[in-house]
């Protein structure tokens, strides 16, 4: 069965049609964050005429711009190392343990994924409030890790499945405790599973935008996406240079890391769900 | 021998029941502590109602479905989730099932490259991406540039009019879901086998034929995976709609986690906000029910 040659043709012009409405958008951003005012509706659509860095001098300049940034870079590290510690035990008893109500705590972690999200700051206005953290960067690490544990804790249990126990077992006769085989020998091979939820709850928690506008209640404490938003909101005019420019000063650093993290993530992902 | 013994022997402690317990016991605690109870806290506020005159909440049982029921901007916003998650999820389906199929291809040059640029979508945080789709959509943006190069007279006013304005955010919601379901697609595409549809095709299956009745069901449980966590994703989506039209013009493009939180926080009705909130998690556990059952059947 070959592909004829035009039919070849036709499928690296379909993908590479398909692939251009997948970049293009983004590049769109690029674009206005280089040109003026003027120039972004005299020519919505092109590159800039001249390019100018006006838009990203004036995000950069600016002071709440840095205390967002600082709150979001807070935020995503602690989530990040928070979903990290509280997941891989939880992973590694899923996948090596049979306990009782080892099935409803998975129909568990799959029924958090439907929670609305209005039930569940509004049930936590009195957790919060009682440990006094509305208002404050660690109540909304703790949602955030909450969001990414049920995916965390799946990922990661693909991982650990793929992990023979006979490694384990051999440790285990080698003199080693539990706990110790644990951190040797499994906790080492599970780093790309590690990884994979590092890229997960990273990409989460500095993109959640929800809670974070829910929950902050001022400039000193907004992250990254209530930033931008504010930014739209504030005066009658929306400035599309300056937005696109601190829109992509946003996107850039999850961006890096997603490229260096995305094939633990999709061989995550895509190995739990084959089986 | 006496060493596979002793294995076994050991094999059985190490998966011993107790055991189990302290590892799962952080995960626990975090889900207990920000998950379950605040659900039922949340859930509870449906039964109180904020009396302006008293600055109180009031126990009123029901009172606040009652107002539900008797609400067109609540059947307006539901019947809006509706169409924005079945619509979304069936063109992300549809159009990742032609991209993943395409990128599966051996004969598609540069596979490794292309694959990474489909993710690009992904890694762009939600209000970013409305806000590049809400310029797109103005009505001196790109797509109306577009369409007059092409010579269209009048190009519609996109985020203005009531009939487009809800399709505007999917057409955004749509691009933001690709990658996603491209990618599990693909890798789903990946593991069926070579054979199986050289075999379809031999005995005289058409193309499409083949698809439907070799390719898809080989890879039911991705589709369904994939299909049930984008729906209730997109169902309880806020971002793009928030930031691209506020649920406007008037309620033309209002969706019910929209007008939870406007209850909630912008009109001080929590009790009503809940109440909007407890209808979406009606549907979704509904969803997560009838998934549970597919899977382990």
């Amino acid at each position: 069965m070959r592909m004829s040659v035009a039919k070849q043709v036709l499928l690296h012009v379909v993908v590479l049609a398909m692939i251009v409405g997948l970049v293009f958008p983004v590049l769109i951003l690029v674009f206005n964050s280089l040109k003026t005012e003027t120039d972004i509706f005299a020519s919505p659509v092109g590159p800039p005429h001249a390019v100018t860095w006006d838009n990203f001098r004036r995000v950069l300049t600016d002071p709440r711009f840095a205390t967002n940034l600082r709150n979001s870079a807070v935020v995503a590290t602690a989530t990040v190392l928070l979903s990290v510690i509280v997941t891989a035990p939880a992973g590694y008893a899923l996948s090596r343990f049979k306990f009782r109500g080892r099935t409803v705590f998975s129909m568990w972690l799959l029924a958090t994924q439907a929670f609305p999200g209005i039930i569940m700051v509004l049930g936590l206005f009195f957790v919060l409030k009682r440990y006094d953290l509305i208002n404050r960067l660690p109540g909304l690490i703790i949602m955030h890790t909450s969001f990414s544990m049920p995916f965390s804790i799946w990922l990661l249990k693909g991982y650990f499945d793929k992990i023979s126990v006979e490694i384990e077992e051999a440790a285990r006769i080698d003199g080693c405790s539990r706990l110790q085989s644990l951190v040797k020998v499994v906790f080492p091979l599970a780093v790309p599973g590690f990884l994979a939820v590092a890229t997960f709850s990273l990409l989460l928690s500095w993109n959640e935008f929800f809670f974070a506008l829910v929950l902050m209640r001022d400039n000193a404490h907004y992250t990254l996406p209530v930033y931008l938003v504010r930014f739209l909101g504030s005066g009658g005019v929306v400035q599309w240079g300056p937005l696109s420019a601190a829109a992509l000063l946003i996107t850039i650093p999850v961006f890096v890391l997603f490229l260096l993290g995305q094939r633990y993530l999709v061989s995550g992902l895509t190995g739990g769900a084959i089986k | 021998m006496a060493r596979t013994r002793l294995l076994a022997h050991r094999g059985r402690s190490w998966t011993e029941e107790r055991g189990a317990i302290p590892f799962l016991l952080p995960a626990l605690a975090v889900l207990c502590l920000v998950s379950l109870y605040p659900l039922i806290r949340g859930v509870s506020r449906v039964f109180y109602v904020y009396r302006a005159l008293t600055r109180q909440d009031v126990f009123s049982g029901f009172e606040n479905f009652g107002l539900l029921f008797k609400d067109p901007v609540f059947f307006r916003a539901f019947g809006n989730s509706l169409v924005w998650t079945v619509v979304s999820v069936a063109a992300m389906f549809f159009i990742s099932y032609v991209l993943a199929t395409l990128l599966n291809s051996r004969y598609l040059r540069f596979r490794r490259f292309l694959r990474a640029t489909t993710l690009i979508p992904w890694a762009i945080p939600g209000v970013v991406v409305s806000l590049i789709w809400r310029y797109i959509f103005l009505s001196d943006g790109p797509a109306n540039a577009l369409l007059s190069a092409v010579g269209v007279a009048n190009p519609p006013a996109w985020l203005t009019s009531p009939q487009l304005a809800l399709w505007t955010c999917i057409i955004a919601n749509i691009w933001m879901g690709l990658p996603f379901v491209t990618i599990m697609l693909l890798a789903g595409l990946q593991s069926v086998e070579g054979d199986i549809l050289e075999a379809a095709a031999i005995d005289g299956a058409s193309y499409l034929q083949s698809q439907l009745r070799v390719v898809m069901p080989s890879i039911k449980k991705v589709i369904l995976i994939v299909l049930t966590l984008e729906a209730i994703w997109t169902f309880n989506s806020f971002d793009i709609v928030f930031v691209m039209t506020k649920g406007g013009p008037g309620s033309a493009s209002m969706t019910l986690p929209l007008y939870a939180y406007q209850n909630a926080f912008m009109y001080y009705q929590a009790g009503y906000g809940a109440a909007i909130g407890v209808v979406i998690l009606a549907v979704l556990l509904l969803a997560v029910v009838l998934y549970i059952r597919e899977v382990l059947q």
